[in-house]
């Protein structure tokens, strides 16, 4: 089965913040999954990335396909060109 | 049609929408019909793509992209009655505003103790507001 990096939503309302998190393609919404690997949050300005650049990159190298968000935080964040 | 609806998606496939669209569905989600809502989330909340959620719900790509078009136009026009967010932002900054020149009093070291406490209960009051709002 594919393996996704996705961005989950948390915080409060009206509050956003994000997670980072390597996951099944077809894992359940309740929050399973494999491994976070960052957070975003653009409560901040300007809004704050961390990424696990080493997990992130054995991750990507290992197959999991970011999805377009979480691509382009990647390539904000310097992980990819 | 499919291409003009890839490139569409592109620019609007940015970080600062999604989060927009997340503001929206945290002030006006409530509101959208609960079939439209949950293909709402998936995209903008659980960041599914079209195609995934099309796929899993046995509806056709373009569904899925009108019925989030359609949810954010309905949100959009909800703000533009209602002003929540731009509220919300406002208010938020002034609070902030209040914090940052409280810190800047209590750093005065001749204020009184009673003026002390009146300064704390401010910061309290300050952060209720936040809450609340």
């Amino acid at each position: 089965m594919a393996v996704k990096i996705r961005l989950k939503r948390l915080g409060q309302k009206k509050r956003p913040f994000y997670r980072i998190v390597v996951a099944d393609e077809r894992a359940p919404r309740d929050g399973r999954f494999i491994e976070e690997i960052g957070t975003y949050d653009p409560n901040q300005e300007p809004s704050a990335v961390v990424v696990n650049e080493e997990l992130a990159k054995k991750w990507l190298a290992n197959g999991a396909q970011p999805t377009d968000t979480v691509g382009k935080l990647f390539k904000n964040a310097g992980i990819t060109k | 049609m499919a291409e003009l609806i890839r490139s569409v998606q592109k620019e609007e496939d940015t970080l600062a929408h999604i989060v927009e669209l997340s503001l929206l569905y945290d002030f006006y989600g409530a509101l959208l019909k609960e079939n439209k809502r949950e293909i709402f989330e998936d995209y903008v909340l659980n960041d599914y793509s079209l195609g995934e959620i099309s796929k899993e719900r046995g509806i056709s790509r373009q569904g899925v992209y009108d019925t989030v078009k359609r949810c954010t136009k309905e949100l959009t026009q909800y703000e533009e009655k209602l002003n929540l967010i731009e509220k919300f932002a406002k208010i938020k900054k002034d609070v902030g505003r209040i914090h940052y020149l409280l810190e800047e009093i209590q750093k005065d070291s001749l204020i009184s103790d009673d003026s002390k406490k009146n300064l704390d209960v401010i910061t309290k009051i300050a952060d209720g507001i936040m809450d609340n709002i």
